[in-house]
């Protein structure tokens, strides 16, 4: 390599649909399956109190805004999802609890990204709602593996930790 | 360029953003406990490099090596003499004891490292010491390291020798942008565009080599009323900010990592320790022009 060249860049290659760039990575049985192989799960059917969201939300430092989905894993332990919301991206994770409240793992199941507002409006999030990886929504599939910054895991470290809290306060 | 069958991707939360593992050519499950493997070596990196958590190897090394010589692990003093060797070939320009003038600016939280360090022009990566027996030592106790310009490249090329010592094929492995692909037909990937994040620069093919891009995209901050990101020209202890996005490609992640700040800083200058570690680079500098090393861009076939 001598030297550089001019490279002219038009137009900018286009990556979100009109919706926005999106990966799915699992369904709620798939992330079940990777996470507690062989195990089995029944809804937990847990609703929190406005008492222990407060206690949760206190707790954590984070805002509870949507229940998360909790599963008790037979033998022990717990398998919840939950989403989060960022300025430009919109994350549904799993997380498996060991029967100690401590974390066996965590699994991104969707990640989208929008530099739109629609990541705000929740009509828009709604169309996500209980998607499968069989979704007919015309989702780019062929976009992947960016090379630049991306996001920051944060939101998703907070929610786990609100997840954590919600154990002590909820589940224990 | 739809994705084959056989591919298997996860995503975890890891090294401060999402690493996204990719595995081809083994059946479900086997994939499944191979990605697990490549993910539980990236929290292995993490773990001894983070600069954020207080109780890492690199957190204990921050306390300590300014009041005695403190022995560590192989890939964490690997990881040193590797940023040893980019600092002497840069020209002092790569210089991980850039901590300071980061927690300054407040990029970098200060708990964990001992407290905040005074930023000093006088203090430099020419202060660590890389001593006999793995042990690390820093001439002056107000000297940090922040391996976060090269950590994540090397937790990539961790997690890519693991798939291949399970005799994964084909896959490729992104720690928030920084990537490497490895197996037949390579992997298609889009660079992203610095100013609009939705779209791409451009998109080629890449085949086992890897791939890193610093911009700002994310990180702004706003300072004295104008956009800073965190990548710090120690020699005048100013943010970098003439060349809005860099991507490098080279044979390991750890040096595609480290040399985009180098790209980041020194533009056009950075040829020479591009070629010497046969690396190849494009930059988009002031007025949005685009640059790219030449034997590059034989291969991106793109008017020029």
């Amino acid at each position: 390599m001598t030297s550089w060249k001019p490279l002219a860049i038009v137009p900018a290659i286009i990556m979100t649909s009109a919706q926005c760039f999106a990966v799915t990575y699992f369904t709620v049985e798939q992330a079940q399956k990777a996470i507690f192989p062989g195990a089995s799960f029944s809804p937990a059917g847990i609703t929190l109190t406005a008492t222990q969201r407060k206690a949760i939300e206190k707790a954590s430092g984070v805002r509870l805004r949507t229940a998360p989905k909790i599963w008790r894993v037979a033998g022990g332990g717990w398998f919840i999802v939950d989403e989060v919301l960022g300025k430009h991206e919109f994350i549904t994770y799993a997380v498996g609890l060991k029967a100690n409240g401590l974390v066996q793992q965590i699994e991104i199941m969707d990640y989208r990204e929008s530099y739109g507002s629609e990541v705000r409006d929740p009509k828009w999030r709604a169309q996500f709602a209980g998607k499968t990886a069989q979704a007919p929504l015309k989702l780019d599939q062929d976009i992947r593996n960016i090379s630049g910054a991306t996001l920051s895991s944060r939101h998703v470290t907070e929610g786990v930790r609100r997840l954590l809290a919600l154990y002590e306060i909820a589940l224990k | 360029m739809k994705s084959r069958l056989s591919e298997v991707r996860r995503a975890r939360p890891l090294l401060g953003t999402f690493v996204e593992i990719t595995v081809d050519g083994l059946n479900a499950s086997d994939a499944g406990h191979a990605i697990d493997e490549a993910f539980r070596v990236i929290e292995e990196v993490q773990c001894r490099m983070s600069f954020h958590d207080p109780g890492s190897t690199l957190s204990f090394l921050n306390r300590n090596a300014g009041h005695l010589a403190v022995p560590v692990d192989h890939w964490t003093f690997h990881v040193l003499e590797c940023a040893a060797e980019l600092h002497a070939l840069s020209g002092g320009v790569f210089d991980v004891t850039v901590a300071p003038q980061l927690q300054t600016l407040g990029f970098l939280p200060v708990a964990g490292s001992g407290g905040g360090a005074p930023v000093s022009r006088d203090m430099s990566f020419a202060d660590v010491e890389l001593l006999p027996d793995r042990r690390v030592r820093f001439r002056n106790p107000n000297v940090k390291i922040d391996l976060g310009g090269i950590a994540k490249g090397f937790a990539v090329d961790q997690a890519i020798a693991a798939l291949q010592n399970i005799g994964v094929p084909r896959g490729l492995v992104n720690a928030g942008g920084d990537l490497r692909a490895f197996g037949p037909e390579g992997f298609p990937v889009f660079i992203r565009h610095p100013d609009d994040p939705g779209s791409a620069l451009l998109s080629f093919r890449l085949t086992n080599a890897a791939l890193a891009t610093s911009g700002h995209y994310f990180a702004d901050r706003i300072v004295a009323g104008a956009k800073r990101g965190p990548i710090v020209n120690v020699r005048r202890g100013q943010l970098a900010h003439i060349v809005t996005s860099a991507t490098v490609r080279a044979s390991r992640a750890t040096q595609a990592d480290a040399l985009t700040k180098v790209v980041m800083i020194r533009g056009e200058e950075s040829l020479p320790v591009l070629n010497y570690f046969r690396a190849d680079a494009i930059f988009v500098g002031r007025g949005g022009k685009t640059r790219c090393s030449s034997d590059w861009h034989e291969t991106l076939d793109l008017p020029s």
